[in-house]
């Protein structure tokens, strides 16, 4: 027999399109180590079937789950109920994001901003045969390193107070994801992204060093350090185009 | 176990300290706009004369506002603080370690030059030993 406590969901819920929201409360019984995806697919199983919520990979690798818990975006799969310290849990769909149904959000905003930026490679060399090496102990491979495990997941485009207050900001992952494009030898869409990023109402100088996004980032992946990184390398953005010189592309 | 509402509470003593940062630089900014305001009125008695400035004054001689001048010092304190807080990240300089850059700052720093200032104040202008 597993010992088990038992603790009250207080779960936001909103029919399709995000109409008629109102909050339900469910009493669910856990055992340790259970996370709130393990409470979240228990109602759904034993209350109530029609609450809605996303998840896939149930290991903290997908982000799909994001959702805020107690107040802060957190990823449900990795969240143990214990580890919250209250008997009330409060769950509600991320900020920030239109609500589709329940606890599902729309990721367009996010991935509307996320596009902004020339997310995919644009090789300075489309046509070249040679295989291009990054070595973990180059320039570009110390600098990335800690900031590529980015999920997409949105907790921190949800924890930005700015985000919320500025529909046209980029958002913090989208200006992580431009950083790491932009520090790469092998890309080449250099004047695209950095027009986005210095952009007066939707760029970098929006941020305000909240540090919300490192807060709620699931990877920890230091956001408003990549930030402050821009905005010093934009008052000099020489050194991005720097690697469009064929004698620098060579050094990969 | 503590209820919902003081974790709610106790988030932006933690993880989120850089938004309770955010608040106290707006709250405190718009405090010193408050008191800019009081400041400029009072200096515009001089050009009613002498004694028109000189009753100006009399009002901060009272205990009350200098109870207020000491919430005054700790305003001044936190914005000032806060904003070398804010330039350090700006530079790139504590980014890892903002959290303990903030309390450091708030309760350290802060702490003691609010003290310094605070204690003058209460001995010689409230209580006056």
């Amino acid at each position: 027999m597993l010992n088990e406590t038992k603790y009250r969901f207080r779960v936001a819920r909103a029919d399709r399109d995000g109409g008629a929201r109102r909050t339900d409360q469910f009493e669910v019984a856990l055992a340790s180590r259970m996370t709130v995806l393990d409470a979240l697919c228990a109602i759904q199983r034993r209350t109530d079937a029609s609450l809605s919520f996303r998840c896939s990979c149930r290991v903290g690798m997908c982000g799909t789950c994001a959702m805020e818990i107690n107040g802060a975006p957190r990823l449900a799969c990795q969240t143990r109920v214990e580890t919250l310290g209250t008997e009330t849990v409060a769950v509600a769909p991320l900020r920030n994001l239109p609500v589709l149904k329940d606890l599902i959000v729309s990721l367009e905003p996010f991935f509307s901003a996320w596009k902004r930026i020339r997310p995919a490679l644009h090789p300075v060399a489309p046509d070249s045969q040679q295989l291009a090496v990054v070595r973990p102990d180059s320039d570009f491979g110390r600098q990335a390193r800690g900031k590529r495990d980015c999920l997409t997941c949105g907790a921190c485009f949800s924890a930005c107070g700015i985000r919320g207050m500025n529909g046209q900001y980029l958002g913090p992952a989208a200006i992580n994801r431009a950083l790491l494009r932009l520090l790469d030898p092998r890309d080449g869409a250099v004047e695209e992204r950095l027009a986005a990023l210095d952009d007066e109402r939707g760029g970098v100088w929006r941020c305000h060093t909240q540090f919300n996004c490192v807060a709620a980032c699931p990877k920890g992946i230091a956001l408003t350090d990549s930030i402050g990184l821009l905005k010093r390398a934009l008052l000099r953005p020489r050194r991005f185009y720097e690697k469009l010189a064929p004698p620098e592309r060579a050094q990969v | 176990m503590k209820s919902l509402h003081l974790q709610s509470a106790r988030k932006y003593s933690g993880a989120y300290s850089g938004m309770l940062a955010w608040w106290i630089q707006r709250a405190t900014g718009l405090l010193l706009l408050g008191y800019l305001f009081l400041h400029v009125t009072t200096i515009h008695e001089l050009s009613r004369g002498s004694a028109a400035f000189d009753a100006a004054l009399l009002r901060f001689r009272s205990p009350f506002f200098k109870l207020l001048e000491i919430a005054l010092l700790g305003t001044v304190i936190l914005h000032a603080l806060n904003g070398v807080r804010i330039t350090l990240v700006d530079l790139g300089i504590g980014h890892s370690r903002e959290r303990r850059l903030f309390w450091a700052l708030a309760f350290g720093v802060g702490g003691a030059l609010f003290l310094a200032g605070a204690i003058p104040i209460v001995l010689f202008a409230i209580l006056k030993i």
